[in-house]
């Protein structure tokens, strides 16, 4: 495990004096034997993983081997974000990703600010500018996204002053959970990589921002991904995996489930909405379990120690079979689990290069803002930082 | 150099003594284009003199050019009824700024050009302008452009309509769409539709392919465009047999197959026009994930269209909701076609599609942005860019701006069919720009009040300096400081 080098991820003994200093997480000079690279982090929202590099992706995997470490402890509580504002914007229904959002910046010693569209004056009219603006005003310094619309955190980041990111917007993007999605996979996989793995995301893949996330994650680390489903539910995607985008980064479209499970290493089914059906997009759920569902009997088409995933909710019995989603090879519930250490660990990063730019512009004790988030007189006691 | 909102005192007044000498013509009237002097005595144009030899010396197409006046076959006033977002008066000197002198505007204000009041309350606004730009406009294919019962064809044909359209919408009802065709040619105007199918477009974001795939857009089909032209033109070519006035303009076309499938019916006979926009021959649906390039710089050698991830042309934020426009900007190839179709005669015209929007309506997801660009203004610049990077011919441009949408209207062009040319005797009516000066397209600079467009920021070539219509001062750009 990754040796603890800032003191703002000490545990609460150690706490004393410690500041809200995002430095040098892993591989820095307090942790020789680290063999974690040597990343740094330089992005200021965290919109979409399609503009990270493989070394970026490996800073957020072994930030987030940290948090789990810190989750592992009795008190999982460290002070990294202390005062900072977290702020919770969510325009689509959600459990996982505001709950596992939400218990990571607290973790972090975050104050959170929840709110849903359903609640605010989003139902007054208000335009989604006005609205960043308010919660500007109100003290947010991080604010987290979900949006039926693909696009609008951008949007967001573009009249928002501090970060944001992403959870989750239309058929575009949820990093989040790629970056979960990768963290569990490497975390099984032997040698710790999804280099030459094949992954398979099955099913709705169309309106699937968590399966258009995850390409850009996975190509980007080398996996062989497989995107199987129905011809409908694949429209558009050959033209995409013909030109791999941004290079190399080709992928293999099919609507030939068999071929899709020989030999994968990783099965991620995605859901299946019931509105689908009334586009005329599938015949009928039944439909598509019987042809496209993950069942025991086609999971043994897979290597034997396949890994079972699904970014819920589930639709058991539609896209999974019950025993399935329940089975030994599942690992469901952990993606859940880790989508708090990866929350913790991205919501540390951004954290660290906003403190780290205020700090290149000499702009270091200007602004209430910025002061307010840190421990008086202690704040160049810390390591080294990762934008220095 | 930048234009804008300069003092406009001088819009309406009397053009009465006017001589640019060493200019570079083109008057696609006589097909002639080169060094040339003009002389406007009392708002005529009363010389024109084309420079031969040694006079001619120096003179060449990159620097001022004089021109007929732009005709826009496609333009949205908004007034009655969305006055936030443009008014006639606004629109028409926005239109000036473009160096347009005629504009035919589309009859979706609130409540709709359906019936002949709602004409003369636009000329009423029209008048009031003082611009000397001539308002143009296609009545309501349908009442309340509902789509489901003909509006009042004949009346709005003796108010002096110039056409029939839907637009804002398709025309959904083949039925409605045949019966429309048959009236119109009976009154001999021109049904011009949005052809879009849309069943294939509900909710739809962007031209579907690789970038809406990408970006997680609802994909727009090519085929929503050219299944609708292909209804189009099997309608008219039974109607044409029993109306042979029947007319038909297909208006924003912006793909290859859409294209196409007009080149065919035009080589068959059937009496087709259609026009395409500056944002289509130009921009792509790349834009929409952050490129910027021109259309043409994102095709391959093979004709195929580049990945803008793998070049790096991508510049700026993704899902920049002023690119939110129906029909979407397409690939890099169908801008290439919309150039060919310029170039061989299947396009008629470039009509600008102006569709000015208030900025609440723009300044919002990209999903639930309004869909149009703010584009009369920067029409010239955008086209001249095609010109400049060779993609087409000036003539051939100018052409599409001038001759070619009155050729489109016919015997209800401004002045009748035909002129539009730097024609001697005629009270002036033409455009002065200057290709080596560039202005930077902004809020500030435009003077719609749509202001939105996906230029904003860019430095174009071609300010308008001069535009003159009818022998007035439509726009004449602020003195250099």
């Amino acid at each position: 495990m990754t040796t603890v080098t800032d003191p703002a991820l000490a545990a609460p003994e150690d706490m004393a004096g410690s500041i809200a200093d995002p430095g040098v997480v892993a591989g820095g000079p307090g942790s020789p034997a680290n063999a974690a690279p040597a990343g740094r982090w330089s992005h200021r929202h965290l919109l979409d993983v399609d503009v990270l590099t493989a070394d970026e992706l490996d800073l957020i995997m072994h930030t987030t081997d940290t948090m789990t470490e810190i989750l592992a402890r009795a008190i999982p509580k460290v002070p990294a974000l202390r005062g900072w504002g977290v702020t919770l914007l969510f325009y689509e229904a959600s459990t996982r990703t505001r709950v596992s959002f939400e218990v990571a910046a607290k973790n972090l010693s975050a104050d959170v600010v929840n709110i849903a569209a359903s609640t605010s004056s989003v139902t007054k009219g208000e335009s989604l500018i006005d609205t960043i603006r308010t919660l500007e005003a109100l003290g947010a310094r991080m604010l987290v996204i979900r949006h039926a619309t693909s696009g609008a955190p951008y949007l967001a980041a573009e009249h928002f002053s501090g970060s944001v990111l992403n959870g989750g917007d239309g058929w575009h993007a949820h990093p989040t959970q790629a970056l979960l999605d990768l963290y569990t996979m490497r975390a099984h996989l032997a040698g710790g990589s999804v280099a030459g793995r094949k992954v398979v995301l099955l099913g709705d893949v169309l309106h699937s921002r968590v399966a258009r996330s995850n390409l850009w994650s996975l190509t980007a680390t080398g996996a062989d991904v497989w995107v199987c489903g129905p011809a409908t539910l694949l429209r558009g995607f050959e033209a995409w995996a013909a030109t791999g985008v941004a290079g190399a980064r080709r992928f293999t479209v099919t609507s030939d489930l068999g071929g899709a499970l020989r030999d994968a290493d990783v099965v991620m089914a995605l859901r299946i909405q019931r509105e689908r059906m009334a586009g005329g997009l599938l015949p009928s759920l039944r439909e598509y379990a019987a042809r496209f569902g993950l069942t025991r009997e086609r999971l043994a088409l897979a290597r034997p120690d396949a890994l079972v995933m699904h970014p819920g909710p589930m639709n058991e019995g539609v896209e999974i079979a019950p025993d399935v989603a329940a089975g030994t090879q599942s690992v469901v519930a952990e993606q859940v689990a880790n989508g708090v250490a990866v929350r913790m660990a991205v919501l540390y990063l951004l954290a660290g290069a906003r403190d780290g730019r205020a700090r290149d512009s000499g702009a270091r004790d200007s602004g209430a803002r910025d002061g307010r988030a840190r421990d008086s007189g202690a704040r160049d006691a810390g390591a080294p930082r990762t934008s220095e | 150099m930048t234009a804008g909102l300069a003092d406009r005192s001088f819009v309406g007044a009397h053009l009465a003594d006017l001589e640019i000498s060493r200019a570079w013509l083109v008057d696609p009237v006589s097909g002639r284009e080169g060094p040339g002097e003009i002389v406007v005595t009392d708002g005529v144009l009363e010389a024109v003199t084309w420079l031969e030899g040694v006079e001619a010396d120096g003179v060449d197409a990159s620097g001022i050019i004089v021109a007929p006046g732009f005709l826009d076959l496609h333009a949205h006033f908004r007034e009655p009824g969305n006055e936030d977002a443009e008014t006639v008066a606004t629109g028409l000197a926005a239109a000036a700024h473009g160096g347009f002198t005629a504009v035919c505007i589309m009859p979706n204000t609130t409540p709709a050009l359906d019936e002949p009041s709602v004409l003369a309350r636009i000329r009423d606004a029209t008048a009031a302008s003082g611009s000397p730009v001539t308002l143009l406009a296609h009545g309501a294919v349908s009442v309340g452009r509902a789509g489901e019962q003909l509006a009042a064809l004949g009346e709005l044909a003796d108010a002096g309509v110039v056409g029939f359209s839907d637009d804002g919408a398709p025309i959904r009802s083949a039925s409605i769409f045949r019966n429309a065709l048959a009236y119109a040619g009976m009154l001999g105007l021109p049904i011009v539709d949005h052809p879009e199918d849309a069943t294939l477009t509900q909710g739809a974001e962007a031209n579907e392919g690789l970038i809406a795939t990408v970006l997680g857009l609802r994909g727009w089909p090519g085929a929503a465009e050219a299944g609708a032209v292909a209804r189009d033109l099997a309608i008219l070519a039974e109607v044409v047999g029993d109306v042979p006035g029947a007319r038909l303009h297909l208006t924003h076309l912006s793909t290859a197959a859409s294209l196409e499938l007009v080149r065919r019916a035009k080589a068959a006979g059937l009496p087709v026009t259609c026009d395409v926009t500056p944002h289509h021959l130009a921009l792509t649906d790349e834009w929409i994930a952050g490129s910027r390039r021109w259309s043409w710089e994102a095709l391959e050698d093979n004709g195929a269209a580049r990945d803008p991830w793998r070049d790096g042309a991508i510049t700026a934020r993704p899902f920049d909701p002023s690119l939110r426009v129906n029909p979407p900007l397409r690939s890099a190839v169908d801008a290439a076609a919309c150039l060919g179709a310029l170039a061989d005669g299947t396009a008629d015209a470039i009509a600008t599609d102006h569709a000015p929007h208030a900025e609440v309506d723009k300044a919002v997801e990209f999903g639930l942005a309004a869909n149009g660009i703010s584009g009369i203004e920067a029409a010239l610049g955008v086209v001249l860019a095609a010109v400049g990077a060779g993609r087409l011919p000036l003539a051939t441009a100018i052409a599409a701006l001038t001759t070619g949408p009155a050729r489109v209207l016919g015997d209800r062009a401004p002045g009748g069919p035909g002129p539009r040319g730097l024609v001697e005797g005629r009270p002036a009516d033409l455009v002065v720009f200057d290709r080596s000066a560039s202005w930077r397209v902004d809020a500030d600079t435009l003077i719609s009040r749509g202001k939105s467009s996906p230029l904003f920021g860019r430095e174009l070539s071609g300010c308008v300096l001069l535009t003159v219509a009818g022998g007035r001062i439509a726009y004449q750009a602020p003195a250099e400081a």
